[in-house]
């Protein structure tokens, strides 16, 4: 009966699914470097200004306490960067360092041992904690720095195109608390894009649960996560972070303001400081919690209302012809073009909504090559989930330096194609095999989103 | 022997390592994160032996912190002329000994860096309005070419005026206008423009939101909103009044830096033609203060050494910083307490001289509509300044009687409107 029910959304899915997207209140026309800020157009007069609010709170550069500013105030102890939008700038994805001399600026590293958390998570190190803060405030030692140096290696196309792609490695230099075990387990991550994610959010559980169920091409699976709500203080289901490993926007907003940039909220009210780290536990703090209630609800309602961008050139052959590659090649067994969301509460306009994030929201093995080997709830160290990839055409037109796959190794979307292992290596090996003109077309139709 | 070499090969690599770290340099600033990103990332690819540390904090607050003891700044880099002035003068910094060949220390009259080379301009931006001309075109509104052209009555709902109390940069902007117009024909300039205008308390986000979208047609601004909005795609214009005023940027090092060397390096590479080159950047888009960076601007860009030579005046900073307060209150008191009576007042003006222009009792109401409660030299009187940036009872008290005098003076000037224009008897 499960079964029949998960084939028959995959089949409306499927069906209902045009060759271009449609208009849509929910997504914007702007193709801008300001693309990624812009609100629903169906934003309610009235829920502007609380928009705007967020808006504020994300482009806000913190302050270390203690601070006349109270409201802005609570920058660390530790922390990566001083904003959200220092690593999302323009709303958009990060990149990687270049060299092992450039700081990881728009990118951090998680942070782990084996065995799980008391809710199953991964495992804090005692003495760094569940990611590397390479800053701390006058008195407070920063973590340590990650160095990024990469290898190369070519790829030959049918027709003769040569891809190099680089497979970053990462070392420690200048460990303030010690060095790490010799059994850490490290994860690079690059910043996400913050668009689209309300409507993320209000695609139903049942459909993504439907989707794991569905029946897929050979080699394909998809699994979800299972991950801790610290607010519902149970476990639910995961879609966001790279390894679908938080269950909420707003647990993810939160986790991001203390993670990064030490802000306590009413969510994580604890600073992040563990107990080897002295200095750090007796910093001084610029509330209980920093960032308060109202804000953390000014954030989270920013990032529902963000839209994302509707795809451009439809009409182009070369994009109509990409999209069927996209399918033939089996793409969109894991980027599903469309979903539906259901009833959305916080922000009624996102509700009953067909939109097109092209991902299931599931886990997927990538293979070696991409692996962390660290695991995160259900995703082992080879899984992660389908990253949207609506607007991704925009990333380098917003931040010229985007890079692309969890660790920002791809610097294109050819090469973050043909990074594609595990269950992904025959939609890579198909690319790879292509003649030059479908490939082109291919990379047109992405170039659309 | 093998021990010693083994000792010598670990202290050598020791060093080596030490020698490789990067050494800190902390920066004071208040600058968003659009700007603080270029030019950390050039700066330290520039000087790969120096890793930036920000400390951010806002003009009052960044005080505060300078004064407790311990706070181990070694360069401040901001937007904040007067914090500039009073660290000066508490001997905060140390003379800026740095080349600074080819970086005037005015722009026309206006005065952008310390005469005495305890902290200079870094960059500047200009007042002026930004504009969406569909939305103009749309109104059959020409597009403004001076703060004068807003005291027009076809302008009247599609203006936005951000408040000086509340708005970061407005106190510059209408100081401005009382430097560059004179105290009683700016103040007469400002109050009929706001008789057209929405009052705006929040500082940069209406010249996107709302004059980008088309809401409203023109804002009253500094350059950069606009002009980087414009870079990122928005449909708007920017344009200069005659006399352009501007507000720059400064930047000095501290007596007491930790790392001299280091600070000494960030001041130069953002004074050099690679750092001022940086502010042409579309998400900043200021105006470097070094002119020979001008020969590769983007197309368009606003050249304010070029702008001086056609117009300029003299504007005597020091006095629009040390009125700062008075100024705001002065303005919350003629214009954004009264700002439905203002308007109303200025409505019921036009209607009369359409009416009857030749009416002799138009020239009284004008007076009484233009009624000031200060002149200028008041205005520069210290101890009142003081009154206001203390702010406490006795400028309360003073506000109060202003507000009663406002009121009588609009409430006499609309009556004497009405009564021309026959609306009222």
């Amino acid at each position: 009966m499960k079964r029949w029910k998960a084939v028959l959304v995959l089949c409306v899915l499927a069906l209902a699914r045009p060759a271009v997207a449609e208009e849509s209140d929910v997504t914007t026309d702007d193709a801008t470097r300001e693309a990624y800020a812009q609100p629903i157009p169906s934003l309610p007069e009235s829920d502007r200004a609380e928009f705007f609010k967020g808006r504020s709170l994300v482009r806000q550069v913190w302050v270390i306490p203690p601070s006349e500013n109270r409201e802005i105030a609570g920058l660390g102890p530790l922390y990566n960067r001083f904003s959200c939008i220092a690593c999302h700038a323009g709303n958009g994805r990060g990149f990687a360092p270049s060299t092992a001399q450039e700081p990881m600026r728009t990118m951090l590293v998680r942070l782990s041992i084996p065995g799980t958390d008391e809710h199953g998570g991964p495992k804090p190190d005692p003495a760094y904690g569940g990611q590397l803060n390479e800053n701390g405030v006058p008195g407070v030692p920063g973590e340590g720095r990650a160095e990024v140096r990469y290898t190369e290696h070519a790829i030959q196309l049918k027709g003769g195109e040569q891809v190099m792609l680089r497979k970053p490695d990462i070392t420690f230099v200048d460990l303030a608390y010690g060095d790490f075990p010799p059994d850490i387990l490290t994860s690079p991550r690059v910043a996400p894009p913050l668009y689209g994610l309300g409507l993320l959010q209000a695609v139903p559980e049942a459909d993504i649960v439907a989707l794991a169920d569905a029946p897929k091409p050979k080699g394909i699976k998809g699994k979800v996560n299972r991950v801790w709500d610290a607010e519902q203080q149970k476990t639910v289901l995961g879609r966001f972070g790279w390894k679908a490993n938080v269950p909420s926007l707003r647990q993810q907003i939160a986790g991001a303001y203390v993670g990064d940039m030490g802000i306590t909220s009413p969510l994580f009210p604890d600073e992040n400081c563990t107990a080897k780290q002295e200095a750090c536990r007796h910093s001084p703090s610029a509330g209980n919690p920093e960032l308060s209630k109202a804000q953390l609800d000014a954030s989270e309602f920013y990032h529902f209302a963000l839209a994302a961008p509707r795809q451009r050139n439809t009409g182009d052959k070369q994009v109509k012809r990409g999209s069927v590659l996209f399918k033939q090649a089996q793409c969109s067994a894991c980027h599903v073009p469309q979903l539906k969301t259901g009833e959305f509460a916080p922000l009624p306009a996102l509700s009953h909504q067909t939109i097109h994030p092209y991902t299931d929201l599931l886990l997927h093995d990538m293979g070696e090559a991409l692996a962390d080997h660290r695991p995160d709830y259900l995703a082992t160290g080879r899984e992660w989930r389908t990253p949207p990839l609506w607007g991704i055409a925009l990333a380098q037109k917003v931040e010229p330096r985007a890079g692309f796959l969890h660790d920002g190794r791809a610097r294109t979307l050819l090469e973050a194609v043909l990074w594609h292992g595990g269950e992904g290596t025959e939609a890579a090996r198909m690319v790879e095999n292509m003649a030059a003109d479908d490939r082109n077309a291919l990379l047109r139709f992405l170039e659309s989103l | 022997m093998s021990k010693i070499k083994w000792i010598l090969t670990a202290c050598l690599l020791l060093m080596s390592q030490l020698a490789c770290a990067a050494e800190k340099v902390v920066v004071l600033s208040s600058y968003p994160q659009e700007v603080i990103t270029q030019f950390e990332a050039a700066f330290e690819q520039a000087y790969p032996q120096y890793r930036l540390e920000i400390l951010w904090r806002q003009s009052r607050d960044a005080m505060t912190y300078l004064h407790q003891p311990h706070s181990a700044v070694d360069v401040y880099w901001t937007p904040a002329q007067r914090n500039f002035e009073v660290l000066a003068k508490e001997g905060a910094f140390r003379k800026l000994d740095i080349d600074l060949s080819g970086l005037p220390k005015k722009i026309g009259g206006f005065q952008i860096s310390d005469p005495d080379g305890y902290y200079v301009a870094s960059e500047t931006a200009g007042y002026g309005m930004a504009y969406h001309p569909a939305e103009l075109r749309r109104l059959g509104l020409p597009v403004p070419t001076d703060w004068k052209s807003l005291a027009a009555p076809a302008y009247s709902g599609h203006v936005v005026l951000p408040i000086p109390s509340k708005v970061g940069y407005a106190p510059m902007l209408v100081d401005t206008l009382l430097q560059g117009y004179g105290w009683e024909q700016g103040w007469s300039v400002l109050e009929q423009v706001a008789a057209n205008a929405n009052l705006a308390d929040a500082g940069a986000t209406f010249i996107s939101d709302d004059v980008g979208s088309g809401r409203i047609a023109v804002g009253m601004t500094m350059d950069f909103f606009a002009v980087s909005a414009i870079a990122n795609g928005k449909p708007l214009r920017f344009t200069y009044p005659e006399k352009v005023g501007y507000s720059p940027a400064h930047v000095a090092i501290f007596r007491d830096a930790a790392n001299s060397e280091g600070a000494r390096a960030f001041v130069s590479f953002v004074l050099s033609e690679q750092g001022q080159k940086l502010l042409f950047h579309p998400d900043i888009r200021k105006l470097p203060v070094l002119p020979a960076v001008y020969a590769a601007k983007p197309d368009g860009y606003f050249d304010p050494f070029s702008a001086a030579q056609r117009a300029s005046y003299d504007y005597d900073l020091a006095t629009g910083l040390k009125r700062q307060e008075l100024v705001g209150a002065l303005f919350d008191a003629l214009i954004t307490r009264h700002h439905t009576e203002l308007k109303a007042m200025w409505s019921a003006i036009h209607q009369a001289e359409q009416k009857a222009p030749g009416d002799p009792r138009l020239q009284e109401a004008k007076q009484k509509a233009s009624w000031l409660p200060l002149t200028a030299a008041q205005s520069n009187d210290a101890a009142l300044q003081q009154t206001f940036i203390k702010h406490g009872s006795r400028s309360e008290a003073l506000e109060q009687e202003w507000d009663t005098e406002i009121a009588e003076h609009y409430a006499q000037a609309t009556q004497i409107a009405l009564s021309i224009s026959g609306a009222q008897p």
